[in-house]
């Protein structure tokens, strides 16, 4: 009986706790990149120029992309290692099709959805059949992705891909009111994705599941269904980011993608996201990509030596993730 | 009561074998995408032990300049009638490649040629190849710390350095500021190429100076921000260079996407196919390579007539096969291939890699 009252619940539920819009960790975030922002105009005269702020962003938009659907698969306790290998399946086949079919932007999209969603399907069904840790069912789909990529590549680079997806790369036309497309999309994306997480049901019972799966199945959430959906999800937009690599750029080399997972989960966990479920935000994500990506580009505006952005980043992953261990733990012990 | 423990019981063993399963495949697969793929060609010997068999294990497979390496290498076996194995890992790992030199010293090849990714951690493993009396040499990066018998060196140092900074110059007029988009931060033969470019520019042209060297790893779009972060540091750049096959399309994109074509020059080493969009455009200048696919030939033709117990003649340029102007110099142990190759708008169309 319990059940069925709950399903005529009206959807979309109201949020009932008070949660600010901006929570703990975003909020240090944008204090720290507008702490670096500032000593970073005064100490170069480069930074901030529109020229180099369009760079950094459009180098964070593939991430932030990607980024918001790791946040979705994160919040339920899960990882997703794959996307490296899925970008490049989803990259060899559109810069292909691109290449020799006349083929044009939207039936591009198309097929990078289709093919980042099948992606996406297998992972969630070998995670929920198999019961197996999502780490270890995506760290295998990694290398048998990244064999399917090379089998498609078929020792070739794809050279002399088209410019129809340029509109979405990287060239200084690629921008609307200073702002590169490609992160405008990654924004819109990501505005999409906060409202579902944030007043959603649906989107509430990620973190649910999150928190404790059982007790997430014993309310009546599909708890299967909605953890291969958050998988579909990222496979998706990993296509739509493949996209923009892809508009940069007429040559796909066959070891695109490999390290992917890092940058993505690394913009995850700076931004908030914990790795042990049931907490994380998109906008966090997008804030955690943001700072990876000034941070390096600043490396090189400081004429410091590039390998340094390995130590800051490592260095913000330890504290963020210290954080969060942190606060589990005064949660925990209340 | 029963039936019910009866299912939690089926239901646990059920979930154990299909975890048992899954894990199996999963290790299994991930053995075989992330370890090595072997591939073979020659002479229909196959295994047999009658057939000399020649190795080379790239720093990487299934990129497309060791994939032309490999083209060159079966041209050899085919000519010479023996067997050509080449077997590398997927990524670009030093500890991958220690594996596969090792599974090649398992099944006793006669020769192996490596182009390792980290000299220093290669060089234990080419002794235990030489304890089990296989000869042992490096080619495309030498590893000169280790037991090595000789070195297939595509061209010197000096000469891809000089070439690289002779085609820069050449753009700029020998005076303005470059900056460097190298790519792995060990890689001694890229180390060594810019080291040329610093003393040569240094010696010869006073109106230039290099103002960063930066490292993008074997990640083309890493390379892309890198050159633009360059660009946007310092607005007054005048020259770019890429010295490997990523990070030279990588830096003549970052200047079309710029739209600073013309205004920032680029060369670095890069492979035809991937410049020929680039120089056609004019964001890449020239690229500085050299045959790659005589380079894998001679490779292989080396370990071919090692593994018979041949010397290499040491007395001037002679010919290796079809390849003539080769050099052998017995104090460095180095085997060289010749000039390094200028690669333009015009000819780079003519190589099929």
């Amino acid at each position: 009986m319990s059940t069925v009252t709950q399903e005529k619940a009206p959807r979309p539920v109201p949020r009932l706790r008070r949660t600010p819009i901006i929570e703990g960790q975003e909020a240090v975030l944008i204090a720290v990149l507008v702490i670096v922002g500032v000593l970073l105009a005064v100490f170069t005269d480069t930074f901030m120029t529109s020229a180099n702020i369009q760079t950094v962003l459009y180098t964070v938009a593939p991430i932030a992309i990607i980024g918001v659907g790791m946040t979705a698969v994160m919040v339920t306790a899960g990882i997703d290692v794959s996307v490296g290998s899925q970008m490049a399946i989803a990259m060899v086949v559109v810069g292909k099709l691109l290449r020799d079919t006349d083929l044009g932007w939207f039936p591009a999209l198309v097929v990078a959805v289709v093919v980042g969603s099948i992606l996406g399907i297998i992972n969630g069904l070998l995670i929920v059949v198999g019961r197996i840790h999502p780490m270890i069912i995506t760290f295998g789909t990694l290398n048998v992705y990244r064999y399917v990529a090379l089998q498609i590549f078929g020792d070739q680079q794809v050279s002399g891909v088209p410019d129809d997806l340029g509109f979405i790369g990287g060239s200084v036309q690629a921008v609307t009111f200073g702002i590169p497309n490609a992160l405008l999309l990654a924004m819109a994306l990501m505005v999409i994705m906060w409202a579902y997480m944030r007043q959603w049901a649906g989107g509430r019972h990620l973190y649910a599941i999150g928190g404790d799966p059982g007790a997430a199945r014993l309310t009546g959430i599909q708890v299967n269904r909605k953890l291969i959906s958050v998988y579909v999800l990222i496979g998706v937009l990993v296509g739509i980011a493949s996209l923009v690599q892809v508009g940069s750029g007429g040559l796909i080399q066959q070891n695109v993608g490999i390290g992917l997972e890092l940058q993505v989960i690394a913009a995850c966990v700076i931004g908030g996201t914990s790795v042990l479920g049931g907490r994380g935000t998109v906008f966090g994500t997008l804030l955690g990509a943001l700072l990876v990506g000034t941070v390096s580009s600043a490396v090189t505006h400081l004429g410091w030596p590039n390998e340094l952005t390995n130590l800051f980043v490592g260095i913000f992953i330890i504290v963020a993730v210290g954080i969060d261990l942190v606060r589990q733990k005064r949660r925990t012990k209340l | 009561m029963l039936t019910q423990e009866k299912e939690t019981f089926m239901r646990r063993t059920k979930a154990f074998v299909m975890t048992g399963f899954a894990l199996a495949t999963t290790l299994a697969l991930a053995a075989c995408g992330g370890g090595s793929g072997t591939s073979s060609a020659g002479s229909d010997g196959g295994a047999g032990s009658d057939t000399v068999q020649v190795a080379f294990v790239p720093k990487v497979q299934g990129i497309p300049f060791f994939e032309a390496m490999n083209t060159g290498g079966q041209d050899a076996a085919e000519e010479f009638g023996f067997e050509w194995v080449y077997s590398g890992a997927t990524t670009a790992d030093p500890a991958a490649q220690a594996d596969v030199v090792r599974s090649l010293v398992q099944q006793d090849v006669d020769s192996i040629s490596v182009a390792p990714n980290d000299p220093n951690s290669m060089a234990p493993v080419l002794q235990e190849a030489a304890d089990a009396e296989i000869s042992v040499a490096t080619a495309d990066t030498d590893a000169p710390n280790s037991v090595r018998e000789y070195f297939v060196s595509q061209a010197s140092e000096e000469g891809i350095g000089t070439a690289l900074t002779e085609e820069i110059m050449e753009p700029m007029n020998g005076e303005g500021k470059i900056a460097i988009v190298s790519c792995g931060q060990t890689a001694s033969n890229l180390n060594a190429w810019i080291d040329v470019i610093e003393e040569k520019i240094a010696s010869d042209y006073p109106n230039a100076e290099i103002v960063d060297v930066v490292y993008a790893d074997e990640d083309q779009a890493q390379a892309v921000t890198m050159a633009k972060d360059l660009m946007n540091a310092h607005p007054d750049l005048k020259g770019l260079i890429g010295p490997c096959t990523t990070a030279a399309p990588g830096i003549a994109q970052a200047i079309t996407e710029s739209g600073k074509v013309g205004e920032v020059f680029s060369t670095g080493v890069g492979t035809p196919q991937a410049m020929l969009p680039y120089l056609e455009s004019g964001a890449a200048s020239s690229s500085v390579l050299w045959n790659v696919e005589d380079h894998g030939y001679l490779t292989a033709w080396a370990g071919w007539q090692v593994a018979q117990g041949n010397e290499f003649p040491s007395d001037g340029p002679f010919d290796a096969g079809r390849i003539s102007g080769v050099t052998f110099d017995p104090e460095t142990n180095i085997l060289l291939l010749g000039e390094p190759l200028i690669l333009t708008a015009e000819n780079a169309g003519d190589f099929d890699y």
